[in-house]
């Protein structure tokens, strides 16, 4: 079980530490993707689309279209910040900057490196979340939102969780993908379809979807969100969240160790 | 008192094939250990398994007393590494690297601050200390990975052919510096493909072929033992009357560079050299690492 442990041995969190410099070293420039995504979002989909769909019903009552995505937004930030950044950073880091291979000539050991990429996506989700969450409450605080924009801290350690088994995802193609041109396959095989067909912009009910999104930590996110932020249920799809999360870092953690002990060492 | 480095029996398979087959390899305090071999020959994987990369399949590593494959995490704190390529931290400034590595260690360097500004300062970084990595010369990104390597003080360096690529001027600069490693009680491995870098830097060799240790000792007597007391160089011209004389005394094909053959041979061969072949012109020289590389790659 080392490979379990190293996620709180002292390596990871310098691997983390590593990135979080980076990350704030370029503030000002990180900090804009998730401060113009949401209002690009809310404009494009809430006043575009919604303008077409005006309400629509959510848990027996009727609300607007704009209140209805907003979680959804915040869950789609989750996943997709969090695959990207263990797809393309990640990628970037291993095979073109060599971070890894500087990192592994230290006490740094491949499952720290691992971890540190998981637990570093699964950070920087929540910090994108952060972000997107005052966007919202500031559409909240003008009237074109409706959300308990109270319970929005509650959203974070959520966020961290998925985040970090959407990495275990995305790490995994990093880990299989020879050239950074066949991360298309990824993206537009799995994670477009996936971030667009889990009820995040709109809901879905065709039988084969609601079979799928039954086992999608995506799907479970955003209505978990929806049931906190706007009501309705909340613990079936917080367990799910969580069982799924747990479950994509315990099978795909191990396998991405294998995997990149492969092609990283050679071994 | 212990090795710095001691290590036993190594066995590697990588895709089926075993590429280091049994190697021995020990490095003292103020000792630069040279690891030579033609390419393929397990030089990287060797080295790669005794910094900590790779898991030995069989064979037992001790750094500095500690055995690598009981306790990595400790055994590293005594290692240093300058990879063949470029491995430095492009997101950071070439002050920045040696701090950022400073905190892959624990315990951490003590007196990080003074021990940065002294290798920036040892190393010529120090008009250099605010830019990115990728705007330096090769030689000055060699000394960034050296100084890297050395940020937490380590006992044990390995150098995997650290001046590959580099102007004579810059190699010669680096060649200074890891001399001075030496003298300050480091214990280096250090592995070339330049024969002058083994022969000048090296007190003692380790030859490796085939995944084997083939010759160890200094550069004169691995040198006598595997190619001969010396060299003649003779034109191709003259390779069928050479052959027939080589297959005679039991030898193969002679190592044939730019049109001339390079006969390896002992003191008494020499001299039935020249009782064969009376009218011939040729020439005599001492033997290079060169010559052992040619034989090497030549034999099967």
């Amino acid at each position: 079980m080392s490979w379990l442990v190293a996620a709180v041995e002292w390596q990871s969190r310098a691997v983390v530490s590593r990135h979080l410099r980076v990350y704030l070293r370029n503030w000002h420039t990180a900090f804009l993707p998730p401060a113009l995504e949401p209002v690009t979002m809310l404009v494009a989909f809430g006043v575009g689309l919604g303008g077409y769909v005006a309400s629509l019903t959510w848990q027996g009552r009727p609300i607007e279209y704009m209140t209805y995505i907003a979680p959804g937004l915040l869950a789609y930030a989750t996943f997709m910040t969090a695959v990207f950044q263990s797809l393309f950073a990640a990628f970037i880091r291993m095979r073109y900057q060599r971070t890894w291979e500087g990192q592994l000539t230290t006490q740094v050991e491949l499952r720290h490196v691992v971890w540190g990429e998981v637990l570093w996506a699964g950070l920087l989700a929540t910090m994108y979340v952060v972000i997107v969450a005052a966007v919202l409450a500031g559409f909240d605080l003008t009237g074109l939102l409706h959300m308990r924009v109270g319970r929005l801290p509650l959203l974070l350690p959520l966020v961290f969780v998925a985040g970090c088994g959407f990495a275990a995802l995305g790490l995994c193609f990093t880990a299989l993908m020879p050239t950074i041109d066949h991360m298309n396959l990824p993206v537009f095989l799995l994670v477009l379809p996936m971030g667009l067909l889990s009820s995040t912009y709109f809901p879905l009910e065709h039988p084969v979807l609601v079979a799928l999104n039954a086992v999608n930590p995506l799907y479970h996110l955003a209505q978990c969100f929806r049931g906190i932020l706007i009501g309705g249920p909340v613990l079936g799809h917080l367990g799910a969240v969580v069982g799924l999360s747990v479950l994509l870092l315990a099978t795909l953690v191990p396998l991405n160790l294998r995997l990149l002990r492969r092609r990283v060492l050679g071994d | 008192m212990s090795a710095l480095l001691d290590a036993r029996g190594l066995v590697k398979h990588l895709g089926g094939r075993r590429v280091v087959d049994r190697v021995d390899l020990v490095c003292e305090t103020r000792q630069i250990v040279g690891l030579l071999g033609p390419n393929g020959a397990g030089k990287t994987t060797t080295l790669r398994m005794l910094y900590g990369f790779l898991r030995p399949d069989d064979g037992r590593i001790l750094v500095d007393g500690v055995e690598l494959g009981r306790d990595l995490v400790r055994a590293k704190r005594s290692i240093g590494v300058c990879t063949q390529d470029d491995t430095f931290d492009g997101d950071f400034t070439v002050e920045q690297n040696l701090t950022v590595a400073a905190g892959y260690f624990r315990p951490r360097p003590s007196g990080l601050a003074g021990r940065v500004a002294e290798l920036l300062e040892r190393f010529d970084l120090a008009g250099y200390a605010r830019q990115k990595p990728e705007t330096l010369s090769g030689g000055y990104r060699r000394r960034l990975m050296i100084a890297r390597a050395l940020v937490h003080r380590p006992r044990l360096l390995f150098l995997d052919e650290p001046t590959t690529g580099l102007d004579p001027q810059a190699r010669m600069g680096v060649w200074d510096l890891v001399d001075g490693l030496r003298a300050e009680g480091l214990g280096v491995i250090l592995t070339t493909h330049y024969m002058d870098e083994a022969e000048r830097l090296s007190d003692a060799l380790t030859v490796l072929a085939h995944g084997r240790v083939v010759a160890r000792g200094s550069a004169k007597g691995v040198l006598g033992d595997l190619v001969g007391e010396h060299v003649v160089v003779v034109a191709a011209t003259n390779r069928d009357a050479i052959a027939v004389w080589l297959g005679a005394h039991g030898r193969g094909e002679p190592a044939s560079v730019l049109g001339a053959l390079h006969v390896p041979v002992s003191g008494e061969e020499l001299a039935e050299f020249a009782r064969a072949f009376p009218s011939l012109r040729y020439e005599v020289r001492v033997p290079t690492l060169d010559d052992l590389f040619l034989k090497l790659s030549l034999s099967p």
